[in-house]
């Protein structure tokens, strides 16, 4: 025996899901109430800001191998001008974009690194902020996504195999491209060639003319200077001598780029985990040349015409 | 013969194009007005060009990094007491005078002047017991009671009365020491370190603290915490002073001052320490930390708000400090640490210090004894045992009445069960 029921028709819901929302990263069409992109598994929140907002948000880009310090340089920076705003203010909009800085922040302060960045792109944090230096009135809008470095390289290697970096490495507008300082001097060459393959990548994915990757800014970031601070000094003779292929490519294809060097842990130590096997321990924090590459990737950036 | 080269043309051309555009106005001939600015336009690229290579002379003259000025002292004569002891205090080696063989040598005005040179740089820590180890969260409780300390895997130390540097060893110091030739006096020197100090140069190759220049500090730092010193240049400094470097201990003790607290039963027995020289809570505006400074080292005075009870300043901030014993890595929260090389204790956090809970008296952190890094100074301590404070009939009132109440010499930190 069946019963009969009343069942709403919210019909709203119908002329929502009429309606598609494209992704911001992809520009594939969703619907209204997915939480990431069917298609690029990026976060839908960053559409629904962009048109909540009508603001149409540049992307940066923080590129590097696996422990290069991505997620610590990022979290850092956020935490870093939005504690102390005297040359450059950043403002997350939405919640999700403070995760990064508060997972970072709260193992640093329990002198741990915060854990690896999983290779799934929808466990990936996302930040969308709002970017002011002194004495400007209008705000910029970034989007900088802190993406796992086996995923970049997967991508990089396998074209198409992790299409939100390749979509979103296309519409960016600046990068900031961190090697670990430390490989470099140890002598191993893989931080150099992977940095390499992936400024190859970089300069093919654009294409050519003023809108490509050979005109936008790319900040070349030493990381883990603290370790070998005295070698640091002069971050682009570093570079010359430690990865000179790195080096001459970059001046090869890309017109508009730095180098600089950059550390957060005093010293480190390491640690015996039965999950995760030796792990490094930063026995302090003092970060060093975390805001200057973003600075000068802001001065840089190519001005939006309205 | 010498060259007149080209300097005479301007020299010349320039009057004589005046007086002929002062003529020609005067006679109203346009023609020579012209003739006299055509002149003055010849050697205007002449004397510009001069202008600018003077100015760029000056700006590089005033871009050449200058060193602080330090007065050099003379050798004094060996034979000469009364001049030995003259240029010791003035180098701020009162401790070595106040050693029993030396001190019983001195005159009655030296001893005097050397107790007060004392008095002035040191303050005096009492004896007593201390807590060290994992304690950050009792000590959010205020207090500390026995089972917490056992719990937070601390241990209590007993330390004994000691003297330690009431600021941190200046740039103008430590020149004392390497003008005076503390960097070839291999006796100062622990033998296993030997090789090493002659890497212990400054940016030009002479030697002394890392980011000096000609053996000089940088203008205007001369009352800057010294930096870019080794473990080893802090210990042969302090050597030479007649002082040692703290312990873990006597550091934590003159910074959170603790106190036992009488109680009916031992087992409610409170301890009081200090999380901040100040207090409980961090006071940014007390210590130069970072975003509360100006991202590098600040005079030694400055800041006095940040003094401890017993009037030590910069504990906290400004700069880590050397400390005298190892850093084996056991207080970290994850368990037993494996270091990648032997490392020394440093502590009290630096201007470049991002968190406040690795700047507190308790928190401890490594560094390679070795290593020479732009945030780590030290100041020096020394046992009051190891001081002769008062002579017989010699000695003032003051120094006799704190004599009274020092006991026998004893060793430097004895632990004690909890």
């Amino acid at each position: 025996m069946t019963m009969p029921a009343i069942q709403p028709l919210e019909s709203y819901r119908l002329a929502q899901y009429a309606v598609p929302l494209r992704c911001y990263i992809c520009e594939t069409d969703n619907t209204f109430d997915a939480e990431f992109c069917t298609h690029c598994s990026a976060p839908m929140a960053l559409a629904h800001q962009a048109n909540v907002r009508k603001v149409h948000p540049q992307m940066i880009a923080v590129l590097g191998a696996s422990g290069a310090g991505k997620t610590v340089f990022l979290g850092m920076l956020l935490d870093m001008l939005a504690r102390k705003p005297e040359r450059m203010q950043l403002l997350a909009r939405g919640a999700f974009s403070i995760t990064l800085q508060q997972a970072t922040l709260s193992a640093l302060s329990r002198c741990e690194f915060p854990a690896k960045t999983p290779n799934e792109p929808d466990r990936w944090n996302w930040v969308h902020c709002e970017a002011r230096r002194t004495g400007q009135h209008k705000p910029v809008e970034l989007i900088v996504p802190d993406m796992a470095g086996e995923a970049v390289l997967e991508e990089v290697n396998h074209p198409h195999t992790f299409r939100v970096v390749r979509a979103f490495l296309a519409k960016c507008t600046g990068a900031m491209v961190l090697t670990d300082a430390v490989k470099l001097t140890d002598g191993t060459r893989e931080q150099d060639h992977f940095t390499m393959k992936l400024l190859t990548y970089l300069s093919e994915l654009g294409g050519g003319g003023k809108s490509g990757w050979a005109r936008r800014p790319v900040a070349m970031v030493l990381t883990k200077a603290d370790q070998c601070e005295e070698r640091l000094a002069d971050p682009d003779a570093f570079a010359q001598t430690h990865a000179a292929g790195l080096w001459q490519h970059c001046r090869e294809r890309f017109g508009r780029h730095k180098f600089f060097a950059a550390g957060v842990s005093g010293t480190c130590a390491y640690r015996e985990s039965i999950a995760e096997g030796r792990v490094q321990v930063p026995l302090r924090v003092e970060p060093h040349g975390i805001v200057e590459p973003f600075e000068w990737l802001m001065e840089n950036l190519p001005v939006k015409k309205r | 013969m010498r060259k007149l080269g080209t300097h005479w043309i301007p020299a010349v051309i320039l009057p004589f194009s005046l007086a002929v555009i002062c003529l020609g106005w005067w006679m109203t001939n346009w023609f020579a007005v012209a003739g006299g600015v055509t002149g003055i336009c010849y050697v205007v690229p002449w004397v510009v060009p001069f202008g600018r290579v003077r100015r760029k002379k000056e700006e590089r003259v005033a871009a050449k990094p200058a060193v602080g000025r330090s007065v050099k002292r003379a050798p004094a004569d060996p034979n000469d007491t009364d001049a030995l002891v003259e240029q010791m205090l003035a180098q701020g080696r009162f401790a070595l005078l106040l050693r029993a063989q030396i001190a019983e040598t001195l005159s009655k005005v030296h001893f005097r002047r050397t107790l007060e040179a004392l008095d002035d740089a040191m303050t005096l820590v009492p004896d007593g017991e201390v807590v060290l180890g994992r304690i950050d969260e009792a000590l959010n409780d205020g207090k500390l009671m026995p089972e917490e300390i056992i719990a937070g895997g601390g241990r209590v130390i007993r330390v004994e009365r000691f003297f330690l540097d009431r600021f941190p060893v200046t740039n103008r110091e430590f020149h004392e020491f390497t003008s005076s030739g503390g960097y070839e006096q291999m006796a100062l020197w622990d033998r296993s370190v030997l090789p090493a100090v002659l890497d212990f140069v400054d940016h030009t190759g002479v030697p002394g603290p890392r980011f000096w220049r000609d053996g000089c500090f940088p203008p205007g730092e001369e009352n800057h915490p010294v930096v870019g010193i080794s473990w080893y240049e802090a210990s042969a400094y302090a050597r030479w002073l007649g002082k040692r470097l703290p312990s873990d201990a006597e550091w934590v003790k003159a910074g959170s001052w603790p106190m036992s607290l009488a109680a009916s039963t031992p087992s409610v027995a409170k301890r009081m320490q200090r999380k901040y020289p100040w207090g409980d809570t961090m006071d940014r505006g007390r210590a130069n930390l970072w975003g509360s400074g100006p991202d590098r080292t600040i005079p030694v005075e400055a800041s006095p708000d940040g003094v401890s009870v017993g009037g030590v300043h910069q504990l906290i901030g400004n700069t880590w400090e050397w400390i005298g014993g190892d850093f084996r890595g056991g207080d970290h929260p994850e368990g037993e640490l494996e270091l990648p090389t032997p490392m020394k204790s440093i502590r009290g956090g630096a201007f470049d210090t991002y968190f406040d809970n690795q700047a507190t008296c308790q928190f401890q952190s490594g560094e390679n004894p070795l290593s020479r890094k732009h945030n780590i100074g030290f100041r020096c301590a020394v046992c009051v045992c190891d001081l002769t404070l008062a002579r017989d009939n010699t000695a003032t009132a003051e120094p006799r009445a704190r004599q009274e109440n020092l006991e026998q010499p004893k060793p430097e930190a004895e632990e004690v069960p909890v």
